[in-house]
């Protein structure tokens, strides 16, 4: 019995499908590599294979991990060249290690995202140069306002035509989560023009100690 | 792109990937490579469409021709349908995203009566003319039907080219090659149409005149331009040699028969007089248990599936069948497979078949004794007795079920409150056999009785039969809930004007083409699905077009009565049928096949009997 933490890509139209349906669909894939996949005992055995941070409905990903129990030790690159030709056309696995950190170490996660729309620039200063940027959360009580401005964290901001390329770090994993649709719905709300996220690609996720997570 | 157009707007609705394609196992080819481009069409939504096994089979079969490209198109939600019209997205397939309306064919597959409007509604999102006379000489695309609903397909002669009838996996290619040739000729539409209705299955309804008689009903159909006078559906004879796929479109949302299935046999031998498909996939033909043991481990390797489905009409009918399921369980087990068969008949299903399953999965199970007394069963030649029910629950509860779910029809011919009741009383005895079971398991009892609207249809002893009205329904359903005595028994029943509708429908002429473009037009576009379906809307199509639900639906018709589908050969004859209604009415049953051939004459195309063993002496008589 042995773990290994799988790195892939999700790029293209898999970005259309949900996070219960990608946990669907590597069953599947596993089933279809022939990879000696570890079941759990009891009545309904079930795969052991786990995604540590989910991805948003829509968005794209170069650094997507799942963790997958295997019954004995397979080589990586075994691993890779038996899952990659059973997984659809835009998920790719490229990397196989040992894990390493425990999901609990999530801490945050880096986002390129295209926006489009009119005057976007000195609408995103003016949005980022709030005293407070505040916006409704669901919670089990009711919806509550929170301030996301000390959550968000703003690496580059480039212009290109009517589009504007961000890229940003939020926070990510069990102690607080924030989707980068909340960012792009309080920004659109904001800027009071509509705004066209055109794409959402996560680029890495960190520990919360700041290392990269893997 | 239409691509980029959809990516755009996909976040907006619900279940995107249902409109994204991108599946493992969709088949992808290069669009200059390939001479003829098909776009296979479900009249409902993908959920539903991809658990269509028929489409499973032609997709495949037609993919398998190098030059041939088949891809799949479902009818888009609510939800999409708005974001398709509010942007410009004309209907698309989804392998290549390409528009429907540059395809060579068009092809829909009619499963239900009610998908019609969807059909017209598809055509016009797709950007094609709906009516057929509207197309023009240019011959793509050829819109054209395959499916059981095409054993009438009357009522749609207005929207399409031509109709499959029977079964595709040969009839499909020879019309396809046709098509290849005719239109690297030059051919156009109509010339097209005259040699493709000189295919055997193939029927083109633009060369037939229908007259009709001063009462309405039909007094002659007559075809033209050489088209033959009957078309004679086509069958597959040799099933281990029949097309079926080793690999399926692996969806990635959750469907409707979220699983691979190997289909057992075809037909059934069982002839329950109000069961359409019991007629028309005669005659009866069973895969060998190896072909079947073979193609099921093929589509779980090459799927990832963990679930596999016996398919057919009775599966327990198979003459091998526990061969088959030891071939297959020597398979699962060890794999985490489940095995599941849905079609299991009360009266033949031993305990060791029972054990077989159990060591799989354990759950509900679901009966159909159709009606509630003896002499009912009788009259349907539902050759299901109570004590068969009563020993095959047994078997049941002693090896660990609790949910027992049994069906029954309401406004069977010669129907009377009595039967009803008996629908109440048989539930009760299910409910007085677990309390009497020594070793019954420990779970929480429940027999639920499902009732459905009886729909008379075309090629079935029934076809002679008024449907009952829905107040009458109404009143029985009424009757059988004071008849129910044991909260144990739960009762769904629920009564809707689509009963009726299915009715027309299923024995419509082609005066209601009229009356689905009114409905269409008015906004009738997902009629199978309840929130849609709205009664106001069909009944103002029919008296705008003059014509009464009634007349088709509730009327008795007599044995001479030309019918709309006189002109389309099923294989089973109208005097088998009239022999059968009559015998219903005397309430003599008529014995499974393989005991006593009936005569209905679907073994012409074998050549010979259905089950050539002794003691059938009647064997293959018409």
């Amino acid at each position: 019995m042995k773990d290994y933490r799988i790195v892939f890509e999700k790029r293209g139209r898999v970005k259309y499908i949900s996070h219960l349906d990608l946990n669907r669909c590597m069953l599947r894939a596993v089933r279809r590599s022939g990879l000696p996949a570890w079941y759990t005992e009891g009545f309904h055995p079930h795969m052991y294979l786990m995604f540590p941070l989910a991805l948003s409905l829509g968005a794209e990903s170069t650094c997507e991990v799942m963790d997958l129990r295997l019954t004995e030790e397979v080589p990586p690159e075994e691993i890779l060249n038996r899952l990659n030709p059973a997984l659809p056309e835009g998920l790719r696995a490229y990397e196989v290690r040992e894990p390493k950190h425990v999901t609990q170490d999530i801490g945050s996660a880096a986002y390129e995202i295209t926006l489009v729309g009119e005057e976007l620039t000195p609408r995103w200063e003016a949005f980022l140069a709030q005293e407070q940027i505040l916006t409704e959360k669901k919670t089990k009580k009711g919806m509550k306002e929170i301030d996301i401005k000390p959550l968000i964290s703003v690496e580059s901001a480039a212009a290109e035509g009517d589009a504007l390329h961000l890229t940003m770090r939020l926070p990510a994993g069990n102690e607080g989560n924030l989707n980068v649709s909340v960012v792009t719905d309080a920004f659109a709300a904001f800027a009071q023009t509509e705004v066209l996220v055109k794409t959402v690609l996560r680029t890495k996720i960190f520990c919360a100690d700041g290392g990269l997570f893997f | 792109m239409l691509k980029d157009k959809i990516e755009a707007h996909l976040l907006e609705v619900q279940r995107p990937s249902r409109y994204s394609g991108g599946e493992v196992g969709q088949v992808m080819k290069d669009p200059a490579k390939v001479d003829v481009r098909f776009a296979f069409c479900f009249p409902d939504i993908y959920d539903v469409g991809m658990s269509h096994l028929g489409m499973k089979i032609l997709y495949s079969l037609i993919n398998s021709r190098e030059n041939y490209w088949c891809e799949r198109v479902f009818a888009p939600w609510s939800d999409m349908e708005e974001v398709m019209r509010r942007e410009g997205i004309p209907l698309y397939a989804l392998e290549s995203l390409d528009p429907v309306k540059d395809f060579d064919f068009i092809g829909f597959t009619l499963q239900y009566e009610m998908s019609y409007t969807c059909i017209l509604n598809m055509l016009d999102l797709a950007g094609v003319p709906i009516l057929q006379r509207e197309r023009g000489e240019e011959i793509a695309p050829i819109v054209c039907a395959g499916g059981p609903c095409c054993c009438n397909p009357e009522p749609l002669c207005d929207f399409f080219d031509l109709f499959i009838l029977g079964e595709g996996e040969k009839v499909n290619l020879e019309l396809m090659d046709l098509y290849r040739k005719m239109r690297d000729e030059g051919a156009k539409r109509s010339e097209f149409l005259h040699e493709a209705a000189k295919i055997p299955g193939i029927y083109v309804p633009s060369l037939y005149d229908v007259a009709y008689n001063g009462d309405g009903t039909v007094q002659s159909v007559t075809p033209h331009d050489g088209a033959p006078a009957t078309v004679q559906k086509r069958v597959m004879t040799k099933m281990d040699e029949s097309f079926y796929p080793d690999n399926v479109v692996v969806p990635f949302i959750e469907i409707v028969h979220d699983r691979v299935s190997v289909e057992v046999l075809r037909g059934c031998i069982r002839g329950c007089r109000f069961c359409q498909a019991g007629f028309l996939y005669r005659p009866f033909r069973e895969k060998s248990a190896d072909t079947i043991v073979k193609q099921g481990i093929a589509l779980c390797e090459h799927s990832g599936y963990d679930e596999l489905s016996l398919s057919s009409l009775s599966t327990s009918d198979h003459s091998q069948i526990e061969g088959v399921l030891d071939g297959l369980l020597d398979y699962t087990a060890d794999r985490h497979i489940n095995l599941s068969l849905p079609s299991l008949r009360i009266d033949n299903f031993s305990e060791s078949v029972l054990e077989k399953i159990t060591t799989v999965r354990k759950s509900g199970l679901t009966f159909a004794p159709e009606a509630g007394t003896q002499r009912l069963r009788d009259v349907i030649n539902k050759n299901v007795t109570e004590e068969e029910v009563m020993q095959t629950c047994s078997i049941a509860f002693r090896g660990g079920y609790t949910q027992v779910k049994l069906y029954f029809m309401m406004g069977l011919p010669t129907e009377t409150d009595e039967d009803i009741i008996g629908i109440a009383d048989l539930a009760q005895k299910v409910v007085n056999l677990f309390y009497d079971t020594p070793d019954r398991p420990k779970g929480k009892l429940q027999v639920s009785i499902s009732t459905a609207t009886f729909v008379p249809k075309p090629f079935t002893p029934f076809e002679f039969e008024p449907q009952t009205e829905k107040d009458e329904i109404i009143r029985k359903q009424r009757v059988l809930r004071d008849a129910i005595k044991s909260k144990k028994i739960k009762a769904s029943m629920h009564v809707s004007d689509i009963s009726q509708m299915e009715a027309v429908l299923a024995r419509g002429d082609r005066r209601i083409g009229a009356v689905l473009y009114d409905v269409w037009r008015d906004g009738g576009h997902l009629d199978a699905w309840d929130e849609f379906f709205k009664a106001e809307r069909w009944y103002a199509a029919f008296e705008k077009n003059g014509l009464d639900p009634a007349f088709y639906a509730n009327r008795t018709r007599s044995y001479d009565e030309v019918m709309p589908w006189d002109h389309l050969d099923y294989m089973v004859s109208k005097r088998f049928l009239i022999r059968e209604n009559e015998k219903a009415h005397q309430g003599i049953t008529t014995p499974p096949c393989r005991t006593a051939c009936g005569g209905c004459g679907a073994n012409q195309c074998l050549g010979g009997p259905c089950f050539p063993q002794k003691g059938n002496d009647r064997n293959g008589l018409v």
